[in-house]
């Protein structure tokens, strides 16, 4: 065997070459593809982003003052702040108001229930057990 | 045989040694004698530069509300050589463009590789441009600017040219700011001209613009809009401005001006309507410049507001010029004088005081001079030193006459008197900010020199009030809210010299609640008709524009005492 490669050396040089070769162009191929891919994928990004822009300016358009008022004026709908005695006032809080309405429910309905209902609370000391 | 073959063998070999030696002597030629020329037309060839726009910096509002963005649009051009049927390319792009065919063609028919059909199209357009897939078309991406209030506040914004820079407005003052830094891409391009990815030489990415943001309230601005469009077309004025301002800080919360024009298409409006009138036109200001008389008179002490003045019934002779009142005033208190907008009161408080004094207080109330708001193309408007008033100066000029002044020059002078007795620099510009919002530049308020004592500011607050409660500025009234300002009705000087008696200004300067002042509103309208008055014409803007910012900042009304 060693006599053979050593009468092939040559041979074998040619052949490790060319595989090298071979993976150098191949790896350059890979590269340009991968290149080609992100160029792809960043042109659909940019369009996706060009056209998010262009989705808020025509929400902003659609809710500015300006365009607003014309819709209404086309309606012929004129609105004004309205005056102190066009607002009524509710004095009872939406979460107390839940509470009285749980005890108005009365006796039969507490008897199906384990206790209070679970409600959801911004403040953090609710669950906080007092020792 | 091999006889033969060896000799010929041999001339071969000579003759490709000399090839060689040809080649090697070429080789040496072209390194040494046009290498560089050469490797630059390779280089060209194969390299490619492209420029990396920024993206502009955004405009906001107070309430971080965006009344200036970018987006991309594609525009579209063509290379005249790669099209063949010109004739039906042309139309095919007319359909779509909706532009004349004739000029398509003129276009395509030139012996060029580029010419621009239509510039930043709208993404219909584009996607119909698309399906057709002409060959020789293309698209190139463009920043534009658009405005989405359209209209809204137009003269504080401004607004950029083709090429994306600031032409008017907070566009142009602020340009250093807004335009962002151009990047750049050196990169290798195949032989159709492609990008080859993966061989990117060397990026520096753009660095986008930074964002501005204004003391303007997008809804106060709209308010006022409103209101004063209303009144501009009912008395078929030949302009309005309209000013909401706080007075203590100076922040300009809205200004407006009509005629107006929408930034996102500046071709259709004429030159007269993009200018912001507010800062670049001085007039007259007439009766609402008795504030700075009647601060002068009080502060010198020159008179207390309950001293009578005699009102000559309605006829003043000084230096053979009559004078006249609207309305035949005998004994008026000071206080009155003011109140009824008594020329002659005036005038005789003025004497009094004398010209070098009032003279100061012009001076004082920020009169021929700048603002210094942040916006461009401010006048300073005309006030002559006392030497060279006429004899009949001072009386003219206490009642706001031979002086001139811009509407925002008489916005910041009643802020004097609304804040206590100090001058305010009007802002525009609350700070500029980065992307992330952090803050690259702030504009503090500032409080400038001190105008009149706290005490005058306090008892021209009440005249003032008096002027609404039952002068000449009644129709300003707001039940409940006590607002207080002055009435102006100037005439205008025709082209030879003298006062009109068919054309005029009116104004009302005014602040509400009068004993402690949330908002200042000044409004001007030119060559209002039928009526002329500032009672009549403007009183009644201020009234509504003041009715509803109190509704919108949630002041409550006071009840009557």
């Amino acid at each position: 065997m060693k006599v053979l490669l050593k009468k092939y050396r040559i041979f074998t040089f040619i052949f490790a070459l060319t595989f090298l070769a071979l993976m150098y162009v191949n790896q350059q191929v890979l590269i340009y593809q991968m290149g080609l891919k992100v160029k792809e994928n960043y042109s659909i990004y940019s369009k996706l982003v060009d056209q998010n822009r262009i989705s808020v300016y025509n929400i902003l358009d659609l809710k500015s003052p300006v365009s607003l008022e014309k819709k209404l004026l086309a309606k012929k709908i004129e609105l004004d702040i309205p005056c102190k005695w066009q607002v009524v006032k509710l004095e009872k809080s939406p979460e107390r108001f839940a509470h009285n309405e749980i005890a108005r429910k009365g006796l039969f309905a507490n008897l199906f229930s384990l206790g209070r209902e679970a409600e959801a609370s911004p403040n953090v000391n609710t669950f906080v057990s007092k020792k | 045989m091999h006889k033969l073959i060896v000799p010929r063998i041999r001339g071969i070999l000579y003759c490709l040694l000399v090839l060689f030696v040809l080649l090697a002597v070429r080789l040496l030629v072209v390194q040494l004698g046009a290498a560089k020329p050469l490797s630059k037309l390779a280089s060209d060839q194969y390299k490619s530069f492209i420029p990396l726009l920024p993206r502009r910096g955004v405009i906001y509002d107070r309430n971080l509300n965006e009344l200036a963005v970018s987006i991309n649009l594609n525009s579209v051009y063509a290379d005249p050589t790669r099209i063949k049927d010109k004739d039906s390319t042309a139309k095919r792009l007319s359909g779509v463009l909706k532009i004349d065919e004739a000029g398509i063609v003129r276009k395509l028919n030139k012996n060029k590789h580029f010419v621009w059909l239509a510039r930043k199209i709208q993404p219909n357009m584009e996607r119909a441009l698309r399906r057709l897939s002409i060959k020789g078309v293309g698209f190139i991406k463009e920043p534009q600017r658009v405005y989405p209030d359209k209209t809204l506040a137009s003269h504080v914004l401004g607004f950029v040219g083709l090429d994306n820079v600031g032409l008017e407005g907070i566009e142009l003052e602020f340009e250093e700011f807004l335009k962002g830094a151009m990047g750049w891409r050196y990169t290798i391009r195949d032989a159709k001209k492609r990008d080859v990815p993966g061989y990117e030489y060397k990026e520096i990415p753009p660095a986008d613009g930074d964002d501005v943001v204004l003391t303007i309230d997008e809804v106060v601005q709209a308010i006022a809009e409103k209101e004063l469009d209303k009144a501009f077309k009912k008395y078929n004025a030949k302009g309005a401005d309209i000013i909401v301002m706080d007075p203590w800080k100076g922040d300009i919360l809205a200004l407006a001006n009509r005629p107006t024009y929408d930034p996102n298409d500046i071709k259709e409006y004429p030159m007269e309507a993009r200018r912001n009138r507010v800062i670049c036109d001085f007039f007259a200001p007439g009766s609402s410049f008795k504030i700075v008389t009647a601060s002068a008179v009080l502060q010198e002490e020159v008179a207390k507001p309950d001293d009578e003045f005699f009102c000559e019934n309605g006829k003043f002779r000084w230096y053979n010029h009559v004078y006249h009142d609207h309305k035949d005033y005998g004994w008026l208190k000071f206080r009155d004088v003011i109140k009824y907008s008594s020329n002659i009161g005036t005038m005789k408080s003025a004497i009094r005081l004398g010209k070098g004094r009032l003279y100061r207080y012009i001076k004082r109330f920020g009169f021929g001079k700048k603002t210094g708001i942040d916006l461009p193309g401010e006048v300073k408007g005309i006030v002559r030193p006392p030497s060279r008033w006429s004899r009949l100066g001072v009386c003219s000029i206490s009642m706001g006459q031979g002086v001139t002044a811009t509407a925002l020059q008489l916005a910041c002078a009643i802020s004097s008197l609304a804040n206590g007795g100090y001058y305010v620099r009007p802002r525009n510009v609350d700070r500029i900010q980065d992307k992330d919002g952090n803050i690259i530049k702030r504009f503090e308020p500032k409080k400038m020199q001190r105008v009149v004592s706290e005490d005058t500011a306090r008892e021209l607050r009440q005249i003032l009030r008096g002027v609404v409660e039952g002068g000449t500025g009644k129709r300003a009234e707001i039940k409940g809210y006590y607002p207080a300002g002055k009435t102006g009705t100037a005439q205008k000087i025709e082209a030879d010299g003298r006062y009109s008696h068919r054309k005029f200004t009116a104004s009302f300067i005014g602040f509400v609640p009068f004993d402690k002042p949330r908002f200042v509103v000044v409004v001007v309208m030119d060559e209002p008709s039928p009526s002329h008055f500032g009672g009549t014409v403007c009183a009644p803007v201020f009234k509504k524009v003041a009715e509803e910012l109190m509704h919108y900042y949630k002041i409550e009304p006071r009840d009557e005492t």
